[in-house]
């Protein structure tokens, strides 16, 4: 009996010596980040309060974050996923775009998160013409808190494989898409991230392809379907244009010369329709969509904190003057989409009855 | 007498405890074993289906395409590179869908070239329209060189044409990317341009072969997961550069995938290994695709040098009823033989 006892214990010893070195061997895999080991904003507080509101996109929610607290709008995602949201001046609403398979559609929301009214229909039911559907990306509100810019895959031809976006704007309140202001290059992707400045001209990265590359550079429209004045060289393959408050400075993303691999965050002044000599303030990143603080006092971007690959919030204070500061990072294990620029409001109370 | 039995037992009773000994910690070492065994089933699974294959170097045609390769053949170099030397890879992807009955063209071809010394690489992509003699017999778009031999056709049209030696190949299906990209948590681009493409195959997703998806991968930094950088490399038709742009996209691709291989290890293998499955296959040994794993992640970027065999390299035209690239031979044997020694 004893000895039957003494085998059964040591055969569990073994069986579980064996568990452990297979257990022990597991531990040593490496743990690579997933979009599930990512925390909700709402579970995290960034390192430092930044003024306004800012408005991020995660995993295909919007977020808010004032006065060093996220909210979640809690956008209903069974359509699709919800990005790029731009704040309407003077006022507590925004303009998000509804991502679905095949098309997507610019939507008005409060700052709640509860939608409005949508703005476009871009959804073609039947099947077998999935390429009468369209793409609207990149809204940005004009300075009258009316007009609206956006990135639209019109004018396209279903009869050759062109598929390119081009600047256009429209009425808030009214038809949308009234107007195209670029007319894109074909076959290249086409035009994207319109952003009216002061003077009201618009900004924006014209994709181009030249000795067998794809870049793009950033240009002006100072009126719909004019020649584009070309503010960066192709060599410098910048794009991502962020015009700050008072309109002097451009900040920006450019990626020539590094292999396509990684960015480079560049400030330039913009002086007389020309940009001058660009300052580096992050070299060799995965910098993307600077936007400036509505006071001017700095600016945040996307940048990937290490080798993981979760897009976090950055922040420069003083950039591009000689305070600058260096790149704070603001945010953890949150993984911003960085194909959505933030968009920073410079109110930073909501209506005390709805937080 | 009782205590001459009691003399006799004594070490027999310690021989027996000795052995009792050994076989308890024999019990140890086997279970541990086990466990180890166990734990890489996976991968030693996917080591003996996937890895291993042989380069049937007799698909070689008897009259080679090219006048240099009388005299190279007679000093051709052995059919691995020894240890520590460079060596070339070529680099299969295709999509292995039904709407070709089960055959299988390759979608991107990639000649690799790695010095383990020198950390230095050169990867040239070659368009899969070129219009290239076959091994096989004939002449057609390099991409059915696949489709008519597997991968010792491919390698050895590649060879003839090219007049190069290949150590090396590897194949990945279209599922085996997108699950590998998916086993390393995704792989972080920087999206040259957007892509847009209405007539993207959604074969992957659907019953019907034949059905199209909207493809619209935005421009800049972003974080991709296995499907979205599937789109991204695979998709065509809304590029001026057609296949061009794709073949800078994959190599653009593997460069990521290189950094991502800087976070594995040896642990990771049977997961790598269980998400790859059949999608994948090579003539390397899994000791030598080990081997290459710290080789890849330290690659500098700066040693990598890309080789797009775009115009005037190649030229378009239309041969037996098809739109395909024309090779400049004059331009594109001396371009690869800087980087991939001519045999």
């Amino acid at each position: 009996m004893r000895r039957a006892l003494t085998i059964v214990v040591l055969l569990a010893l073994m069986a579980g010596f064996g568990l452990g070195v297979n257990r022990l061997i597991a531990s040593r895999k490496h743990q690579i980040p997933t979009e599930q080991s990512v925390f909700k904003p709402t579970a995290t507080r960034p390192k430092i309060v930044l003024p306004g509101t800012l408005y991020l996109a995660q995993n295909g929610d919007i977020y808010r974050l004032s006065d060093g607290f996220f909210t979640d709008l809690h956008l209903p995602t069974t359509s699709g996923l919800w990005m790029q949201p731009a704040y309407i001046i003077n006022s507590q609403d925004l303009v998000a775009v509804l991502r679905a398979a095949e098309y997507s559609d610019l939507y008005l929301l409060n700052s709640q998160g509860k939608i409005l009214r949508a703005l476009s229909n871009n959804h073609w039911t039947r099947s077998n013409q999935i390429f009468l559907n369209h793409w609207m990306f990149y809204p940005h509100m004009g300075a009258n808190g009316n007009t609206i810019y956006f990135s639209y895959d019109q004018p396209k031809d279903s009869a050759t494989y062109a598929v390119d976006f081009s600047v256009w704007s429209g009425a808030l309140n009214g038809k949308l898409a009234t107007t195209q202001l670029s007319n894109s290059n074909p076959f290249t992707g086409g035009d994207v991230d319109p952003t009216p400045m002061a003077n009201g001209a618009v900004i924006y990265s014209r994709f181009a392809i030249g000795s067998g590359n794809a870049y793009s550079v950033i240009a002006i429209e100072t009126k719909p379907l004019a020649k584009p004045i070309a503010l960066t060289t192709p060599a410098q393959d910048c794009g991502q244009p962020a015009p700050s408050p008072d309109g002097t400075k451009i900040a920006m993303i450019c990626v020539g010369g590094t292999g396509l691999q990684s960015t480079r965050l560049e400030v330039a002044t913009l002086s007389a329709g020309k940009l001058g000599a660009p300052q580096t303030l992050v070299n060799n990143c995965l910098c993307a969509y600077p936007e400036w603080a509505p006071d001017g006092s700095g600016l945040v971007y996307y940048n990937t904190a290490d080798a993981t690959g979760h897009f976090e919030l950055w922040w420069i204070r003083g950039a591009s003057s000689a305070t600058l500061s260096p790149p704070l990072q603001v945010t953890t294990n949150l993984d911003f989409d960085a194909s959505s620029p933030p968009s920073w409001s410079p109110l930073s109370s909501v209506p005390v009855m709805a937080r | 007498m009782r205590r001459q039995r009691a003399s006799l037992r004594r070490p027999r009773k310690r021989r027996s405890r000795v052995l009792l000994g050994f076989l308890i910690a024999f019990g140890f070492v086997l279970s541990g074993a086990i466990g180890v065994v166990a734990y890489f089933m996976p991968a030693i699974v996917t080591a003996f289906q996937d890895t291993g294959h042989t380069i049937d170097r007799s698909l070689q045609t008897a009259e080679p395409s090219a006048s240099a390769s009388a005299s190279a053949k007679a000093s051709a170099p052995p059919a691995v590179a020894p240890s520590g030397q460079p060596f070339t890879v070529l680099l299969l992807g295709s999509d292995n869908d039904a709407k070709f009955g089960g055959t299988v063209l390759t979608q991107s071809m990639i000649l690799a070239r790695v010095n383990p010394t020198t950390r230095q690489v050169v990867m040239e992509s070659i368009p899969r329209d070129l219009w290239v003699p076959l091994s096989s017999g004939g002449t057609a778009k390099i991409d059915a060189a696949y489709l008519h031999g597997g991968a010792s056709a491919a390698v050895a049209t590649v060879e003839e044409d090219f007049h190069i030696h290949i150590d090396h190949y590897a194949w990945i299906g279209l599922l085996g990317l997108v699950n590998l990209i998916n086993q390393v948590g995704g792989i972080d681009v920087v999206a040259t341009n957007p892509v847009m493409d209405d007539f993207y195959p959604a074969d992957l997703s659907g019953k019907d072969p034949y059905a199209l998806e909207r493809v619209a991968v935005l421009p800049g930094p972003q974080h991709m997961n296995g499907m979205q950088a599937l789109m991204y490399v695979r998709s065509r038709h809304g590029d001026l550069r057609s296949d061009f742009g794709r073949s800078q996209r994959q190599q653009q691709v593997l460069l990521a995938l290189r950094a991502k291989a800087k976070l594995l290890g040896i642990a990771d293998l049977p997961d790598i290994a269980t998400a790859m499955g059949s999608d994948f296959s090579t003539d390397m040994s899994i000791s030598e695709i080990a081997s290459l794993l710290p080789i890849a992640s330290s690659v500098q970027l700066q040693n990598v040098h890309q080789v797009i065999l775009a115009s005037p390299y190649t030229s378009t035209g239309h041969q037996a009823n098809e739109d395909v690239l024309l090779p400049n031979w004059n331009l594109i044997l001396p371009e690869t033989h800087q980087y991939f020694p001519a045999v």
